[in-house]
């Protein structure tokens, strides 16, 4: 029972139910919550721009999210490798986090013009840190004992690395991959505030100087769906390369 | 004597950075619409000191507003969850919708509901806050095993004894870990909503600057927010300190 309520779908589904059903019942105004049929009309009247936008911003997320991605595992492991390169460089990763970047979308456009590139930099920037403490984290977790073992079987470092170390990192590296596509979802949408004219961050911005609740809420729900893919992608590879785990 | 070892290498990296910062825009004559130079951007700091400041003291009072009831109700709800498991069967679903949508995208929803005054940005800091630690504290007050559970049953401890004298200390780590993590959130989610639509507040000034073509006042609003959130930061460590001693 617990499993189905935990899987996204089966909470979309409860949740869609219970939605149905109360919202007529206590007959809450459409000005806090529409009805589930009334924002569905609503995103049937739009389904083209809502298309169009979707994929926009899930290209926009997942480029920014790869480039991000393998940054961070790249720097990650040679940090986990090479102290001096930690102590050097890590800091100033930290303090690049406490910029608030999303806030300054407007700069990131004068820098990379008002294009998908410039959307792409924003989650591309969010992603890149967790992903790297969490390689850094994992791959200074593996057991010292079998890495002694290995040794002394004549395992050079390349194979220790791949053998042992990568796959005793991949749990906590995954754990950063999706905090950082979710960080790259959020930063994809309001990257798109700044004058982009696709996307589900521009539909959400217009729907908010309409004030057309149900509008809000089909952009919402659209939101979460697209969430809910990448996450679901993210623990599909999970499944495939960490599978000696019980998910 | 071991905080400094901590402190001076980061402080010494940003020093640098400014350094080279500095060098590099008088040097090559970057234009200010691109890059500012940090001396600058710390003249425009104390020439706009006044405006600054109070919009400042807004976005960081509805930032501890909302951390403060966002982090409340988490911990609350998570204990009610373990001590009641129908309502964690019940709220599993909301939560896990919840999860799926990038905070930002209720930004225009909350705008709607509570108008352009604070509580629109101390909903959102709530939200964002609320998520994290609750999903962290859940985990944490689970996390001791049934052995030790039953030890403490069999000298005739209540579930609320048991929740006091062991799942709360066993889960402080956790709970903690979830603060830090939306505190930085709920700062972020505060300026990014004042942006959208506010009277005052930090976000607000980038907005206009950002419009009147002002960057140095962008540059120098960005910086103090990132000043103020590294100071909260440094709270948030020593109470992190003081609540989890043991570790």
């Amino acid at each position: 029972m617990k499993a189905i309520l935990g899987s996204p779908l089966g909470a979309g589904a409860v949740l869609a139910l219970a939605w149905l059903v109360l919202v007529p019942l206590l007959h809450v105004p459409p000005l806090i919550l529409p009805s589930l049929p009334a924002i569905i009309r609503d995103a049937l009247s739009v389904w083209p721009a809502l298309a169009a936008g979707f994929l926009r911003t899930l290209l926009e997320t997942v480029l920014g999210f790869v480039l991000g991605a393998a940054l961070g595992v790249g720097c990650g492991v040679a940090f986990a490798y090479a102290r001096w390169l930690e102590r050097a460089i890590l800091p100033l990763f930290v303090a690049s986090q406490t910029v608030p970047v999303i806030a300054f979308g407007a700069i990131v456009v004068i820098w990379f013009g008002n294009t998908l590139l410039e959307k792409v930099m924003i989650a591309f920037y969010l992603t890149f840190f967790p992903v790297t403490v969490n390689t850094i984290r994992g791959l200074r977790s593996s057991d010292p004992e079998r890495l002694a073992l290995l040794r002394s079987f004549g395992a050079s470092g390349w194979q220790r690395f791949v053998k042992l170390a990568l796959p005793s990192a991949a749990p906590v590296i995954i754990i950063g991959l999706k905090l950082g596509i979710s960080l790259s979802l959020a930063g994809a949408i309001v990257g798109e505030w700044f004058g982009a004219t696709v996307g589900l961050g521009v539909m959400l911005l217009q729907s908010l100087y309409d004030e057309q609740t149900a509008r809000v809420w089909v952009l919402i729900i659209a939101c979460g769906l697209l969430g809910a893919l990448l996450n679901g992608a993210i623990s599909l590879a999970e499944r495939r390369f960490v599978w000696w785990r019980p998910a | 004597m071991r905080l400094w070892a901590t402190v001076l290498p980061p402080c010494a990296a940003i020093l640098v950075l400014l350094a080279v910062w500095q060098a590099a825009t008088t040097g090559f004559r970057v234009p200010d619409y691109i890059l500012p130079d940090p001396l600058a951007i710390i003249g425009t700091i104390g020439s706009s000191a006044g405006s600054l400041g109070s919009a400042l003291g807004v976005t960081v009072e509805e930032a501890m507003l909302g951390f403060a009831i966002g982090a409340g109700i988490a911990i609350l709800l998570a204990i009610l969850m373990v001590l009641v498991p129908p309502v964690e069967t019940a709220l599993v679903p909301v939560v896990v919708a919840l999860n799926a949508v990038p905070a930002v995208a209720f930004v225009p929803l909350a705008l709607i509901w509570f108008g352009l005054g604070i509580w629109s940005k101390v909903g959102i800091a709530a939200l964002s806050v609320n998520l994290v630690v609750l999903l962290n504290a859940l985990g944490g007050l689970k996390a001791p095993d049934a052995a030790a559970i039953d030890l403490l049953r069999s000298y005739g401890a209540r579930p609320l004894g048991v929740l006091w004298r062991l799942r709360l200390p066993a889960a402080m780590p956790a709970i903690v870990t979830g603060l830090r993590i939306g505190l930085s959130r709920s700062t972020i989610a505060v300026i990014v909503a004042e942006m959208l639509g506010a009277y005052t507040g930090i976000g607000q000034i980038i907005y206009q600057s950002t419009a009147q073509v002002d960057y140095l006042t962008v540059w120098a609003a960005v910086l103090v927010a990132v000043i103020a959130s590294l100071l909260l930061y440094a709270v948030l460590v020593v109470i992190d300190r003081k609540l989890v001693w043991w570790s």
